[in-house]
């Protein structure tokens, strides 16, 4: 491991805490600007994307949009499916890593 | 002073969320170990930073060889949502002491705020309540990532799957925050961005840029719809 787990731990503890914490010991009293709580909106959507695109498209290192080449195209086709139908975090997990697992050891 | 019966009432209203949180909270130790993190190292990371997404994401981000300020960071943005439920929610804890909001902020996530928001919009619900709530989930979290941890020198998992793990999960977290157009046409946006650009810089700080480009976007267009919403009403 090239990090120093301690110092990463902490950060992290920091960076997480503030969120969480601020509002709730501010906001009490009063409210955040209009313009930045809706900018702030679009940002959960917008990482989780970055997040999935970033690596599903991406196979052995490299840019792939074949769904034959690239396993990991869908399966991520059918967790989204699954979570939209069933709203369920752990049968979509579920769903996308057994059709991968599938998918690698068929391949 | 929390009572025998908050407690059994935070547990009871959280138990199936608890019940999901086990297997992913073992997954998430194992991806921790086989990373390079101790079990003392996931313990305390799973009850000082306690946050799924962010926990895998480390993991995932740790093997590839990012550096501590981009995990960081990354995990900022990633947690960045909790601002705003942690906003949301302060306007039932307006008669809480300072403690006791600096610990109850500390086990805030994504499922006991969901349901703790509903128990106090439509239910009689205290704060003790809402913090056996998040305890539960907690407690839990912590334990099955140091379980995870601990088996997963036992398991041998192909690197490419395990990762998948947290994309999968991050899909489902996707989806079920698209609930309107617009935000569809933002996460597409960030989506496309991120590709192009870690197919320019090779590097996770694309992810960051995407992120924050396609939010400001998703503002923008709503303040144009807004205007122009204003506008064919002045008409009328």
């Amino acid at each position: 491991m090239t990090v120093n787990p301690w110092i990463l731990i902490s950060g992290m503890a920091i960076v997480t805490y503030l969120p969480r914490m601020l509002p709730m010991l501010v906001l009490s009293k009063r409210t955040i600007p209009e313009k930045l709580a809706k900018w702030m909106s679009f940002i959960p959507v917008s990482i989780f994307s970055a997040l999935i695109f970033s690596d599903i498209f991406f196979w052995a290192g490299s840019l792939n949009g074949d769904p034959f080449t690239n396993l990991k195209l869908i399966p991520s086709i059918l967790t989204a499916a699954i979570a939209y139908y069933t709203k369920s975090l752990l049968w979509s997990m579920v769903a996308g890593v057994a059709s991968l697992s599938l998918f690698i050891y068929l391949s | 002073m929390m009572k025998r019966k908050d407690w059994q009432d935070g547990f009871r209203i959280i138990f199936p969320v608890v019940l999901g949180y086990i297997p992913l909270g073992l997954a998430c130790g194992m991806l921790l170990y086989d990373s390079g993190f101790s079990i003392v190292a996931i313990l305390l990371m799973s009850l000082f930073v306690f946050a799924g997404a962010a926990q895998f994401m480390t993991a995932s981000m740790v093997v590839m060889g990012a550096t501590t300020p981009t995990i960081i960071m990354m995990v900022f943005f990633l947690n960045l949502r909790h601002l705003l439920m942690s906003s949301s929610l302060s306007k039932f804890f307006k008669n809480s002491s300072v403690p006791f909001i600096l610990l109850f902020s500390h086990t805030l996530a994504d499922e006991a705020y969901a349901v703790n928001y509903n128990q106090f919009q439509n239910h009689k619900w205290s704060e003790h309540q809402a913090l056996a709530t998040n305890l539960s989930a907690y407690i839990t979290w912590a334990l099955s990532t140091v379980v995870g941890g601990w088996m997963g020198s036992a398991l041998m998992i192909d690197i490419t799957i395990m990762n998948y793990v947290l994309i999968a999960m991050f899909i489902a977290l996707l989806i079920n925050q698209l609930v309107s157009k617009l935000f569809v046409v933002v996460g597409l946006a960030a989506g496309i961005l991120s590709v192009v650009l870690m197919e320019l810089l090779h590097h996770n700080i694309a992810l960051v840029i995407a992120a924050i480009i396609a939010s400001f976007f998703g503002y923008l267009i709503d303040k144009y719809l807004d205007e122009k919403k204003m506008k064919e009403v002045h008409i009328k």
